[in-house]
């Protein structure tokens, strides 16, 4: 009976056709849906194949280098090495760490491949003093080592300007195995046996899920938050959850678990650092504690495991409480399942976080210097190679140095604004530290505040340079051997110019007096305004903007005003002029960058200093000549009172119009320094450049421990005592004589009155000027 | 300073000497521009002189004859008393360079540059590897810079006008490619004594 009504029902034609239409969808489904599938499959292939990794450029400080005789104590070793990231300890248990004692210093370093050679591995006993380095063994040997380089400090990359995807990376064979070990354990438990997609762990989270009435579990495996993170938006749809689950489950077909485990390690999204996001654990590692993911201990593993589940709530930076506990809640799980010995357990649970400070690393420390680096790339590279490519940028910042400044400006920029009872935060300041030769841009610093990466001063603030241009007039003058040498007397007197515009330019002297008649040294050193202008006009506008081309800037108006510096630089621009000054006259473009690697470590490119002599030697070392009695009896004076005893320095004051800006400029034999004080809304300060910018420059100099000039004049050059009363030469019955360098043939031939008797000289009105 | 001295050697220069004996008097003060020390190493002036032009009706010379002394130059950065990192880069440096490596010689001596940047024997091996690296103007504005830096020494700066005659010959500057050659002869005929 009830066969027959069966069959009555599929006999009935309506039926029939429904059937036979449902039939046909359902095939039509499969084919569609098995085309999807082939779609994705190849879609998958494809995708994870052509996966090309966001790879940020890597940009390296200058390596430290030690050597029997450097100039650097233990302790500054130690903090330098803390600063790369090396732990102290009481035993060497690996790369990166170190033994500190009295006398000595045991060091396990890092190999790195630098762009020239590759340094291994090494450990050394390095001895020495609180003052110097003794000498470098190779521990458990007798061999001594001659200079060692340490790995580079990473201090940044150049990902693009609106924000991007930043990673260091990392090879599965390369990293701790403890890392995914953890990673597994608390991530996806099943990775090893599932296909893709785990029923267990769906239906595991399904219950935790109702149990607690809300979402507390995910159910995706690694494959999937990969699959998701690589090719699929974040947004909680059905149509892509399926998709997701399928191409999980496709890309398990045709990959490795191995595979799969590295592109998650490289691709796991580990935090944000302002417009710049955290990709991966090896820059993870770098981000968060300053060292190479190689180094890390297992409460370190713990911490980077425990904040995969969510780097913006879990950021170890804003809330530590709630990362130490899930960290801990990882290292449970990870003495549970025996990864970790109970010691061990029990040891990292104790551990502070141990993340450092800042944004981390070296990668936020340096904006100032990494954004000139950034615009110098810009004009040899591709935005995309530089954003994507993985370069290796090898560039000449010097850590110690850049610290010195940093320390410098940070100190006495408030002191100096306190001291004119100015509102806090409204003096600026900005400097610049060169090397004399090479060129090579050590340090940057482009405000007060100098881990800010904003507004860049020492690049961007151009701002007239004040007396900082009168070694340039004095410079054109010396080059003119028959018309002046560093005693030819000039006139300190009023000036009247009426320009071409009409007005009439009328400079006065700063302290508004006039000086009479005076040697042209001496009017360098004093920085008097009016025997500047009478040499300047003497010289000729042109010349001497062509004197400062020559020192490497071209961009000066044609207006007498430039012979007291109205030409706006920047520090940078400064160092540039000064550089060239204090390189005898051979300029070299300041760089920032010493070499290019691609990712694998090939050298792409080089950028060797190249020199050009642009300055006569002879006129250089007697405007240094001159600009040295700055220091010694001129407007920076002050500078004694800090500058190592027994050295000698070089330089200039620039102050300018109302005192809005206060700018030093110097250099020894080894540094060049500029630095600038200011207002960013230009207004006055009250400072010149020797009660402002001077006080800057001076301790800098002494805390760089910067080497004095090499005195000894080359060989167009001879020194001749002189007389100072009458500028002849001088005998032995001169009293006061004087030592003053003069170009060959060029120093006055006659003797001084005085020279074979006693004084009875005429002209002992100079006299009293050397006094 | 004293990298200077080492590398300039006692050099029995005594009209420098005695210009300052002679006129530091007992109440009298030296204001120098070198260190006191620098001074007396100073190579002598081209022989004194001769009759010293009075001045202002006052006679004199302290005008002292010396003999002429060729200072102790240093004729190998051996006897510059370069730091050993310094020599060792620079050792590394000469193999480079023998082994054709230019690129890496030329790394190399820039790092020496770092460390003792008025080293003349430095940036003579410099002017080198410029060369060799078919950069004639940067290979003569090392050998320039050599001879700025040598202060006077023959043993360099013969060298550094061959490296120069070379250096203009590769640019065409044929002129002046046989002056500097002569100028490299004069100093080597100075050396070995022959007019």
């Amino acid at each position: 009976m009830a066969r027959n009504k069966s069959f009555r029902f599929f006999a009935n034609p309506a039926v029939r056709w429904l059937l036979i239409v449902l039939a046909i969808v359902f095939s039509l489904g499969l084919l569609v849906l098995s085309s999807v599938m082939v779609k994705l499959d190849q879609d998958v292939r494809n995708k994870f194949a052509g996966v090309r990794w966001v790879l940020p450029a890597q940009v390296y400080s200058a390596p430290l280098e030690i050597y029997p005789g450097a100039a650097l104590g233990l302790p500054q070793l130690r903090h330098e090495l803390d600063r790369l990231g090396y732990r102290a300890g009481e035993e060497l248990v690996g790369p990166g760490t170190y033994i500190p004692a009295r006398d000595s210093l045991r060091v396990d370093m890092r190999a790195f491949a630098f762009w020239d050679a590759a340094q291994p591995e090494q450990r050394i006993e390095v001895r020495g003093d609180d003052k110097s380095i003794g000498s470098l063994r190779v521990m458990g040997s007798d061999q001594t080592v001659d200079l060692l380089r340490f790995d580079p400090l990473l201090i940044g990359s150049i990902y693009p300007s609106h924000g991007g995807e930043d990673r260091v990376l990392v090879k599965l064979s390369e990293v701790p195995p403890l890392l995914p070990q953890a990673l597994v354990l608390v991530e996806d438990h099943n990775f090893y046996s599932h296909g893709g997609v785990s029923l267990r762990g769906i239906l595991r989270a399904m219950l935790a899920n109702l149990r607690a009435g809300h979402t507390v579990q995910g159910a995706s495996t690694l494959t999937q938050q990969l699959i998701k993170n690589l090719f699929l938006s974040n947004e909680r749809t059905v149509k892509r959850k399926l998709t997701e689950a399928l191409m999980a489950i496709l890309l398990e077909r045709h990959v490795g678990k191995d595979e799969i485990l590295e592109a998650y390690l490289n691709e796991v999204d580990l935090g944000q650092d302002g417009p710049r996001a955290i990709h991966g654990f090896g820059l993870g590692s770098q981000f968060y504690f300053n060292k190479p993911l190689n180094e890390l201990q297992p409460h370190e593993i713990a911490m980077l495991v425990a904040i995969v589940k969510g780097p913006s709530q879990f950021n170890p930076r804003h809330a530590p409480k709630l990362v130490t506990e899930r960290r801990n809640m990882v290292l449970k799980m990870m003495a549970d399942a025996g990864i970790i010995t109970p010691d061990e357990y029990q040891d990292a649970v104790r551990r502070p976080l141990g993340v450092t400070a800042g944004g981390g690393g070296g990668a936020a420390r340096y904006p100032a210097f990494v954004e000139l680096v950034r615009r110098q790339l810009a004009s040899l590279y591709q935005e995309q190679d530089l954003t994507s490519e993985g370069l290796r940028i090898f560039t000449t910042l010097d850590p110690h140095v850049q610290e010195a400044l940093e320390n410098r400006i940070t100190a006495d920029v408030p002191e100096l604004e306190k001291s004119r009872h100015m509102a806090e935060g409204t003096l600026q300041g900005a400097g610049v530290v060169t090397s004399v030769e090479g060129g090579e841009v050590l340090a940057v610093v482009g405000g007060r505040d100098a881990r800010y990466a904003g507004f860049n001063r020492a690049i961007d603030t151009r701002r007239p340079i004040g007396s900082l241009a009168k070694p340039f007039v004095y410079l054109t003058a010396l080059e003119h051997p028959d018309k002046y040498n560093l005693q030819t007397p000039l006139d300190d007197a009023p000036v009247e110019l009426r320009l071409p515009t009409g007005q009439v330019w009328e400079p006065k002297n700063y302290d508004r007096q006039l000086h009479g008649t005076l040697p042209l040294y001496l009017a360098l050193a004093k920085s008097y305004n009016l025997a500047t202008v009478h040499l300047g006009l003497d010289l000729g506008i042109n010349p001497v903007r062509q004197t400062i081309a020559q020192a490497g800037f071209d961009d000066v108006p044609e207006v007498p005003s430039i012979f007291l510096g109205a030409i706006d630089m920047s520090p940078l621009d400064v160092a540039q002029i000064y550089s060239t000054l204090a390189a005898s006259g051979y300029r070299t473009r300041l760089l920032t960058i010493r070499a290019v690697l691609t990712k694998d470590g090939k050298p792409l490119n080089r950028y060797p200093f190249k020199l050009q002599r642009t300055l006569s030697e002879g006129p250089v070392y007697l405007t240094t000549w001159a600009m040295r009695k700055v220091i010694e009896l001129g407007t920076a004076h002050w500078a004694m009172s800090v500058l190592p005893p027994g050295q000698s320095y070089a330089g200039k004051t620039g102050t300018t119009e109302d005192l809005r800006d206060s700018w030093f400029a110097g250099f020894g034999s080894d540094r060049v320094a500029v630095v600038w004080v200011g207002r960013d809304d230009n207004k006055p300060t009250g400072f010149e450049g020797a009660t402002g910018a001077l006080r800057v420059w001076g301790r800098l100099i002494r805390d760089l421990g910067a080497k004095g000039i090499e005195t000894l004049p080359p060989s167009d050059v001879e020194n001749v005592m002189v007389d100072p009363a009458s500028g002849l030469r001088s005998g032995p019955g001169c009293a006061e004589a004087v030592e003053v360098p003069y170009l060959r043939d060029s120093a006055p031939q006659q003797y001084a009155p005085c020279a074979n008797q006693s004084q009875s000289a005429p002209m002992n009105w100079l006299k009293s000027i050397f006094k | 300073m004293s990298t200077v001295i080492r590398r300039m050697a006692p050099a029995g220069l005594a009209l420098g000497m005695m210009l300052l004996s002679g006129c530091a008097t007992e109440h009298g003060q030296v204001e120098t521009a070198a260190a006191p020390m620098a001074a007396p190493l100073v190579p002598p002036p081209p022989a004194a002189a001769g009759p010293l032009v009075p001045g202002m009706g006052t006679i004199i010379p302290p005008g002292v004859s010396t003999p002429p002394v060729m200072p102790n130059y240093p004729k190998t950065i051996r006897d510059t008393g370069a730091n050993p990192a310094v020599l060792s880069l620079y050792r590394q440096a000469q193999e480079a360079y023998a082994g054709g490596r230019y690129d890496q010689a030329d790394e190399l001596l820039q790092r020496s540059v770092d460390k003792d940047p008025h080293n003349p024997f430095i940036w003579q091996q410099l002017a080198m590897v410029r060369l060799s690296l078919k950069q004639p103007e940067q290979a003569e504005q090392a050998a320039e810079k050599s001879n700025t830096l040598a202060r006077g020494n023959p043993y360099v700066e013969a060298g550094n006008w061959r490296l120069i005659a070379k250096a203009r010959q590769a640019l065409g500057n044929v002129q002046g490619a046989t002056q500097a050659e002569a100028r490299a002869d004069d100093i080597a005929r100075s050396l070995s004594g022959t007019p």
